[in-house]
């Protein structure tokens, strides 16, 4: 890559692609070019640094082994990894046997803004989610961004919002329905 | 069962399955769904990138450097020995810019190891290869780097980050940005300058502000190996 410019997107999606062929050195700037991006998104829902370094290497081992896939599926690249990378965080968390939050562990990252190159990679989708969720009553929004941030499930969620698993259920559903319809306008 | 009501399911089905809501049990079955039906993995498409700008204000934080080593060594177990040189080996070429001097600065190390102190002074040169930027480090006290760039600057509108290498790590850590001034001082903290000896002393081209990353993410202009004196 050209001395001295930003890691731009269309970097990243050559990385992958290279990597999906078997290019050791374009993985080798994969990582350095989004590890600590989707570090990032590993401590946040693990909250937990031993456990988001193994996410973190779950998901490069993933990423490695699935890249070969990624041109047909029609993500965008930033998109593709965070969601591969946030989906085992996940796993990670609900395979926990009791909850362990060691939140000492970590620094409180919830007020962070967005880095330079956050705001670089951001989409002009923000915005959009954003409204669409304000949209939603106060509790569904904020129902939909613990489940997408921290990883909670239905039951953590009907336990926070003290309503039955069921009820929960159902409000989720209607407001990702509306959630989805305001998304594709 | 038709129309809009199948269509309603689905979108609310796969807009929990984005978010990770399923058991374990309806995953894998909507996964199945998902591998035979094109329609449904564009809606999961959809709503992946719809909630992707979540993620916006999730701090990056660099990953420990042997976090690295070890998906190299998981990966690539049969060429272990080559996943070792990793960063030197890697896009920012250290190793080769290196080289050149690492033979002479080899031969000063060694003669001065003998004679260090239990309080060591260090002292490095960081250099590009044409020496168009030229930095003298060295540390005279206790916690202060004194740097003073004696050939070359940043580019408009970019800055000069300067990073350490420990001896035997992957990643570098960062120690500032530095500032337009040429003479500077750095204060280095404790667990930094226990890596000082056997180091290498690196500076990269980075937007203003610094690498937003923890890593450098331009390219690296000079690097010197720490001299103990």
């Amino acid at each position: 890559m050209g001395a001295g410019y930003l890691t731009t997107i269309s970097d990243v999606e050559n990385m992958i692609v290279r990597a999906g062929i078997g290019d050791r050195d374009a993985f080798n700037s994969l990582y350095d070019a989004t590890s600590a991006k989707l570090f990032g998104v590993c401590l946040r829902i693990l909250n937990n640094r031993a456990e988001a370094e193994d996410a973190l290497q779950d998901a490069f081992v993933r990423i490695w082994q699935k890249a070969d896939s990624y041109a047909a599926n029609g993500y965008s690249p930033m998109t593709w990894l965070i969601t591969l990378t946030r989906n085992l965080a996940i796993d990670k968390l609900r395979a926990r046997k009791a909850p362990a939050r060691d939140i000492d562990d970590v620094p409180d990252l919830r007020d962070s803004g967005p880095t330079p190159e956050d705001a670089a990679l951001a989409s002009s989708e923000r915005a959009q989610i954003d409204t669409c969720l304000d949209d939603l009553e106060a509790d569904r929004s904020e129902a939909v961004r613990g489940a997408y941030l921290e990883g909670e499930s239905y039951q953590e969620l009907a336990d926070r919002f003290g309503v039955p698993l069921n009820t929960m259920r159902t409000w989720l559903r209607r407001s990702l329905l509306k959630l989805k319809e305001c998304l594709s306008q | 069962m038709t129309g809009t009501e199948d269509r309603d399911d689905d979108i609310a089905l796969t807009g929990e399955y984005a978010l990770h809501l399923m058991d374990g049990t309806e995953r894998r079955a909507f996964e199945t769904r998902l591998t035979n039906e094109p329609d449904l993995r564009a809606l999961l498409r959809e709503w992946d990138e719809g909630l992707i700008p979540l993620t916006d204000g999730v701090a990056a934080v660099a990953p420990p450097p042997y976090l690295k080593s070890r998906i190299e060594t998981l990966l690539f177990a049969s060429d272990a020995k080559q996943a070792t040189s990793g960063w030197f080996g890697g896009r920012f070429g250290i190793g080769h810019l290196l080289a050149g001097t690492l033979a002479v600065l080899l031969v000063v190390f060694l003669l001065n190891t003998q004679f260090s102190s239990s309080d060591p002074t260090y002292m490095a040169e960081i250099a590009s290869e044409d020496q168009a930027l030229v930095i003298q480090a060295s540390l005279a006290d206790t916690d202060q780097l004194t740097l003073a760039r004696t050939a070359g600057a940043a580019v408009p509108g970019r800055v000069l980050e300067l990073w350490l290498i420990a001896e035997g790590a992957d990643a570098p850590v960062s120690l500032g940005v530095l500032p337009d001034d040429p003479s500077v001082t750095i204060e280095v903290s404790e667990e930094l300058l226990a890596l000082l000896e056997g180091g290498t002393l690196a500076v990269s081209d980075e937007p203003p502000g610094g690498s937003p990353t923890g890593l450098p993410t331009g390219a690296v202009l000079a690097a010197g190996q720490i001299q103990t004196i």
